[in-house]
């Protein structure tokens, strides 16, 4: 027996246990019947027995131990888990997930109850099917059907969505009820298909495929495959290839909306886009329409207030406009202008008048200047001197002129005696008459009787009386 | 352009085109200097707009249609 937290407290000296021979009526306390219970299931079971069921009621309490259920269709087992135990699990165990619990069963006196007090657990199924799952996830995804490329957007206002799923499941309730909850303008158009079981897959690949065949006159804008919580074999129809191809060629998009949270199927790997879960499809495939309702009213009250105060600020701008002198007085321009015209006038005539007083002023100021300075009697005393002046320069002229005179004449005679001097020198001579001392150039001049001077060179004379001509 | 012509335009339009034209409509007046005649020609677009827009989400879908392969199988 291993020990437990919860090991009963036991009644120091119980008194024995009376055993019944035949249909002696034996009165038991509940204490004392409580323990035969308890050591009768330690006799009758194995001390480590494994149990498979459905998870039900999971609750983790804040000390980290764990309470649920264990089920089956007939009956069912509450179950303790330590925190200890729990913190080593692999995955979160649900409630609905089928699975497979080791540990020991033992009565928990206080309470009148047996319990199961779960070591470990695992997922029911698992090894076979996860292994084939995980082969056909690395399959496909070499291939490429998981990648981000081939994914389509989702429609932002679908307004006919397909709804994949089996009629009578809780998925196609849960589907539709989110979606009219968020989006009620779309139409639902339902597909009925089996969603576990043999030959599941193919009737749900044929139907996408179906869909997208008849799509020109149905006009889908989206499809909703999906189905409720399950284990793994329940889900198995959606990670077939079957599915995953068919979703993977369907030119509609496509939302996958299998079992719980924590349930991945090859079919959410391909789809366009997963919902968790049937209700959170609502989510997904649809905005809420209140928001775009919303959205609406902003727009109408933005274009609106943008109308008006253009209006408005138009309007002012007319009002400023008008207010404007101008508009109130138009001959105020006109007026105002003639008042500038007349004080340009007054000022201009001001001006001329004062400059030519002023021009006046100066005038006599200089007149009277030129008076005092009496500049008759200035010439006078200047002409004097000027006289003078006149009288010193003519005579100083003439004296000059005549010494000029004489020595240009005594120089003539130098040059004219040089000239003669070198025709005499040559042989020639200059015959002078003696009396007027003039030269005798022709015979004519001279008559007989008369003297003559002949000059020969070096100033030599003769003296000559004319016998003959 | 005719208001004619303009009105039958806009009920023709998907809500999603009608939506984009709305939203194209609030960033032109409130991004640009628009002259006065505009803003009051973006005003009547936009409430046509949204009078076709308020008017599709009004109706509710109450049936769901089946639509599953009745032949073969």
């Amino acid at each position: 027996m291993k020990d437990s937290l919860f090991d009963e407290p036991k009644e120091p000296n119980p008194p024995p246990v009376p055993k019944g021979r035949g249909k002696q009526a034996i009165i038991y306390t509940v204490s004392q019947i409580t323990s035969l219970i308890k050591v009768s299931l330690e006799e009758t079971l194995p001390g480590q027995v494994t149990i498979t069921g459905q998870i039900s009621g999971f609750k983790r309490h804040s000390s980290g131990h764990c309470y649920f259920d264990l089920k089956d269709k007939n009956a069912i087992i509450p179950c303790v888990m330590w925190g200890s135990d729990f913190a080593k699990l692999k995955f979160k165990p649900e409630n609905g997930l089928a699975i497979l619990a080791k540990g020991h069963i033992d009565v928990y006196a206080p309470a009148g109850k047996y319990q199961f007090y779960a070591e470990s657990l695992t997922p029911a199924g698992m090894g076979t099917l996860q292994l084939a799952f995980e082969q056909m996830r690395s399959r496909l995804e070499a291939e490429g059907l998981f990648n981000e490329e081939h994914k389509k957007p989702l429609p932002q206002y679908p307004f006919r969505i397909g709804i994949l799923t089996s009629k009578s499941g809780a998925a196609l309730h849960d589907i539709v009820d989110s979606i009219r909850n968020r989006w009620p303008v779309a139409k639902l158009l339902f597909y009925d298909v089996p969603v576990q079981g043999e030959g599941a897959a193919e009737k749900i690949a044929t139907a996408i495929k179906d869909v997208n065949k008849r799509n020109t006159s149905l006009k889908l804008d989206v499809i909703i495959v999906g189905r409720g919580g399950g284990s793994m074999e329940d889900l198995w129809a959606f990670n077939e290839e079957a599915v995953a191809r068919a979703i993977f060629n369907s030119k509609i998009p496509v939302i996958s909306a299998v079992g719980h949270e924590v349930d991945f199927t090859i079919a959410d790997f391909v789809a366009d886009a997963r919902a968790s879960t049937p209700t959170k499809a609502g989510m997904i495939a649809v905005p809420d329409i209140k928001e775009v309702l919303q959205q609406i009213d902003s727009a109408n009250n933005r274009i609106k207030a943008n109308a008006e105060s253009a209006i408005k600020l138009s309007a002012q701008r007319l009002k400023t406009i008008l207010a404007a002198a101008v508009f109130r007085n138009p001959l105020v321009i006109i007026q105002n202008r003639g008042q500038i015209l007349d004080e340009f006038e007054n000022n201009l005539a001001e001006s001329a008048k004062s400059f030519v007083l002023n021009i006046r002023k100066l005038l006599q100021i200089y007149f009277e200047k030129i008076l005092k300075i009496e500049p008759h009697r200035l010439m006078a005393d200047k002409k004097i001197p000027l006289n003078n002046l006149q009288n010193r320069l003519s005579q100083k002229t003439s004296g000059l002129l005549a010494s000029v005179k004489l020595q240009i004449e005594t120089q003539a005679g130098k040059l004219s005696a040089c000239n003669l001097k070198s025709v005499l020198n040559r042989g020639y001579s200059i015959t002078k008459n003696a009396i007027t001392g003039q030269i005798v150039k022709s015979v004519a001049e001279i008559n007989i009787n008369d003297i003559i001077i002949t000059e020969l060179k070096d100033e030599n004379l003769v003296e000559s009386k004319v016998v003959k001509k | 352009m005719a208001e004619k012509k303009e009105n039958n335009d806009i009920s023709n339009l998907s809500f999603e085109q009608a939506i984009k034209k709305l939203t194209d409509i609030v960033s032109k007046i409130e991004d640009g200097q628009i002259s006065l005649e505009q803003s009051l020609t973006q005003y009547e677009q936009g409430m046509e707009l949204i009078k076709h827009c308020r008017g599709i989400l009004q109706k509710a879908e109450k049936k769901i249609e089946e639509i599953s392969k009745e032949k073969e199988k």
